[in-house]
């Protein structure tokens, strides 16, 4: 409400020359009561533009303050950097190893994946592969047991020995339960082989998963030490900037209180030259 | 001028038996050329065989058969039994012959071999299903039918089977002739289960191929004899084990019913005569010397006579081995006491007596199978008929072949033939055509107890030595092993071994008896009757005197008798010849 509308309340509805007038130099110091009551409302808007307007403070602090992209380069060449979308202000973070690195990865997460693949395989053939490998290598051993006994046999004179308990004779049947046996192990060797094969394999796939992310990892590593100095940059940054608006608020606080002052000073001159006018009008 | 009269005398003529492989001239005359249903008895002197005692009464399920196998049944329990086939017919009983061929079955052959077998008795033929008998079933039955058989099929119907080892044995199949089949331990009817089994021999024959002809057990061995081959294994005990410990090429076994156990050896019928395992063994392959040396070119005539079938026993109490021919109704018999001076056994000859069968029961009886039946090797008559011995010497040349002899008189000292007409027969240079003469042998006294007396010397009692004679007149007529005739005293024993106690002889240049007692011969008149004992008739000595004729370089002298009740045999045959010129 402006004085006008205040002297109108007091006078009514368009009398408020009227009233002032009446109030004799009630007008003037009205006046200087209306000035020092502007002065602070000027006070406000400055206080306003020089903290939060355009240029103000708060701009600037705002610019001072604003993300400062960095890039790291690892020491075998590897790269983390990053973007702001102009429009958007969107970052987008770029990590890049070097192309040994990269090669070194393909080729790591390829054979990760040969190993998975491997490791993914149904085991019965490769179980089938390693009994027969093993049974190549028994096989001469018992090829010649086998002419042993049968020279031994024929030395004997027990070639054409078939018998109802053992079949043959018990030295025929004790080398087919040994070489059955051996068969038999070698199966069982070969399945549980054909297992920890698969588990071998799928442990140098994790093996290989790991080491092909080894160069990215290293990468990330070496960001932290940048990390940490961009961070120290902006913690700078963030002081300088808070130092500045300290200083900026205080420099404005200084003059925001000299002129609420003046204006304290107006609106009580105004005040009293007012009570004194228009004392006599309602006294 | 006059010649002197020479005697000789042939001591225990042919009690080397018959030997038709040496030349006649230069033979030993203690060898015979021909020694026709001889033995060689206990003395060492060539005498009459046994005959043949017929026990069947009704042979009316053989028929016109011959017996072709007999086997007495014996099991833990005592029972026994007579089995014996023929006819086509299992048969079983001595003096009545019952058939017992199972009922729906058929047989066209009697080659069965028999053999006992824990409790029960099997009878084995190529080709036909094996039957068994037991005293608990009574009754021949097929062993298909016997609860538990197993592997009962015609693969194994063998026609050589043995019981050995806790187990039985079978061979020699109508297409397998390599194969021995093995029962399960003491089961005989279980031939695929426990511990049965088989071996075929096509890859051991030492000659690469053979046939199986018979199988024997002998000191932990299975002899496995092929027709050129014999095979060796020891451990048949536990058979799955059992291993080859010897082969012999060139000597194999002709027929599976030669094969004998004597107890220390095994006797068979090889291609080229009686062998025995054990010299087999020693000599290895090929016959160097056989137990048929003396008759090898005779034997192995017999033996390839297509079809023949054989049969053999083996009699420790007659101590002699018979192989028969029976096609050819030949039988041989060796003397199984000792060997000649070419490891041959001493032989004789039986030709014609028509046994085809023979059979030891377990008291030591000798069953004898024929036309006839079952009979007994027993008695001196064969089924009741006499038969035929026969004597005849080598050729004889009384030292000088080149002079010439003039057979003046023969007096030979026979033994027994009571009542016998004895023909002796002589001739010179290899002729065939003979001089005969006949002796009657005297009929030998039924003596009556107490009616003739006999003098009983302490020293010869005291041997156990028993002597006849009159004592009336003071003579003894025989001390127990009577040697012969000579001028001055033997040095060699009866038999051509050495002198033993009680042997004795007569001194024709002294006229005086004596006894050999405490290694010397004493003059039986020194010794003092100790009493006058008492006997019944002993054994008959005739010394008849024959006179002869005739002249040649060389002599053959032979004697035949009918054997009809009593035993003969011949002691000595003194010769007396005028030794003439040089021719």
């Amino acid at each position: 409400m402006d004085l006008k509308e205040i002297l109108e309340s007091i006078g009514g509805a368009g009398n408020a020359v009227n009233t002032a007038a009446a109030l004799g130099l009630g007008t003037a110091g009205l006046a200087l009561a209306e000035k020092g009551y502007s002065d602070l409302g000027d006070i406000g808007e400055r206080a306003y533009a020089g903290l939060a307007g355009e240029g103000g403070l708060a701009e600037q602090l705002s610019g001072m303050l604003e993300f400062q992209p960095y890039t790291v380069t690892s020491a075998t060449g590897g790269q983390f950097g990053m973007t702001q979308d102009p429009t958007t202000g969107q970052m987008t973070y770029q990590m890049a190893t070097s192309p040994e690195e990269q090669a070194l990865q393909q080729q790591t997460l390829a054979n990760a994946g040969m190993f998975f693949n491997q490791a993914a395989m149904p085991v019965d053939q490769r179980e089938q592969d390693i009994f027969q490998r093993m049974r190549t290598a028994m096989s001469p051993e018992e090829e010649r047991q086998r002419l042993e006994m049968e020279q031994r046999m024929a030395a004997q004179g027990r070639l054409g020995v078939r018998t109802a308990q053992f079949g043959g004779t018990p030295e025929q049947l004790a080398l087919a339960k040994a070489q059955e046996e051996a068969r038999n192990t070698a199966m069982l060797n070969a399945m549980q082989f054909a297992g920890q094969e698969q588990q071998r394999q799928a442990q140098l796939g994790t093996g290989m998963l790991s080491a092909g992310y080894v160069p990215q990892a290293q990468l990330l590593s070496a960001l932290q030490p940048g990390m940490t100095a961009a961070e120290r940059q902006r913690q700078s940054l963030s002081e300088q900037a808070g130092a500045y608006g300290q200083t900026y608020a205080s420099g404005l606080q200084g003059l925001l209180s000299s002129a609420l002052g003046q204006a304290n000073i107006a609106g009580g001159v105004g005040g009293n030259i007012t009570r004194a006018a228009l004392g006599g009008l309602f006294g | 001028m006059a010649q002197e009269i020479k005697s000789i005398t042939l001591v225990a003529p042919a009690f080397k038996g018959i030997n038709t492989e040496d030349s006649p001239l230069a033979q030993d005359p203690s060898f015979a050329e021909s020694a026709d249903n001889a033995i060689i008895d206990k003395r060492g002197r060539i005498a009459a065989r046994k005959g043949l005692s017929v026990l069947t009464t009704d042979k009316t399920e053989l028929g016109t058969g011959n017996l072709r196998a007999i086997k007495e049944f014996r099991d833990n329990l005592g029972n026994t039994k007579i089995f014996s086939v023929g006819n086509n017919k299992i048969l079983s009983g001595t003096t009545v012959l019952a058939d017992e061929t199972p009922g729906s079955y058929t047989i066209t052959s009697d080659n069965w071999k028999i053999v006992n077998f824990n409790d029960n008795v099997y009878f084995f033929q190529r080709g036909y299903e094996p039957l068994v008998y037991n005293n608990t079933g009574g009754a021949v039955v097929k062993l298909s039918t016997v609860a538990g058989a197993a592997g009962v099929v015609a693969a194994m119907y063998g026609n050589e089977v043995l019981a050995a080892y806790g187990r039985l044995w079978t061979a020699d199949f109508t297409t397998d002739k390599s194969t021995v089949y093995w029962s399960d331990l003491l089961i005989g009817h279980d031939w695929t289960g426990g511990t049965s089994g088989s071996i075929n021999l096509s890859k051991v024959w030492p000659d690469g191929f053979d046939e199986i002809v018979a199988l024997a057990a002998h000191n932990n061995l299975l002899i496995i004899f092929g027709k050129h081959s014999i095979v060796v294994y020891e451990g048949a005990d536990s058979p799955a084990t059992m291993r080859l410990v010897d082969t012999i090429a060139g000597v194999g076994c002709v027929d599976r019913d030669t094969v004998q156990y004597t107890g220390t050896d095994v006797l068979f019928l090889s291609q080229t005569g009686l062998r025995s395992f054990g010299r087999t063994v020693q000599e290895k392959s090929m016959p160097m010397s056989s137990l048929s040396g003396t008759i090898t070119t005779d034997i192995i005539r017999l033996i390839r006579e297509t079809g023949e079938i054989f049969r053999s026993v083996y009699h420790p109490e007659e101590s002699f081995y018979l192989i028969t021919f029976t096609n050819q109704a030949i039988t041989f018999c060796f003397d199984v006491r000792g060997t000649l001076e070419n490891g041959a056994y001493r032989v004789t000859r039986w030709p014609g007596t028509g046994f085809t069968c023979y059979g030891r029961k377990d008291n030591g009886d000798l069953l004898i199978g024929s036309r006839f039946g079952i009979g007994q090797y027993t008695g001196y008559k064969d089924n009741s008929l006499p038969y035929r011995f026969k004597y005849f010497s080598p050729e004889l040349t009384f030292g000088d072949a080149s002079k010439l002899k003039f057979l003046k008189r023969l007096r030979p000292t026979l033994v027994g033939g009571s009542g016998a007409d004895a023909i002796f027969t002589w001739s010179y240079d290899f002729g065939t055509l003979f001089s005969s003469a006949e002796v009657g042998i005297r009929s030998q006294g039924r003596s009556d107890f107490n009616l003739s007396e006999y003098p009983v010397y302490s020293e010869l009692s005291g041997y156990g030595i028993s002597s006849t004679g009159d004592v009336d007149i003071g003579e003894v007529v025989v001390v127990n092993k009577f040697l012969g005739d000579f001028t001055s005293a033997p040095t060699i024993g009866s038999g051509g071994g050495a002198l033993l106690e009680g042997d004795s002889y007569f001194d024709t240049a002294a006229d005086i008896f004596y006894v050999y007692i405490s290694s010397a011969f004493v003059d039986l008149d020194t010794l003092v009757p100790a009493s006058v004992g008492e006997f019944s008739d002993g054994e008959l000595v005739s010394r008849n005197a024959i006179n002869a004729n005739g002249s040649g370089s060389t002599i053959t002298i032979g004697l035949e008798a009918d054997i009809n009740g009593h035993e003969l045999s011949i002691q000595d045959i003194n010769v007396l010849a005028l030794i003439g010129k040089t021719l």
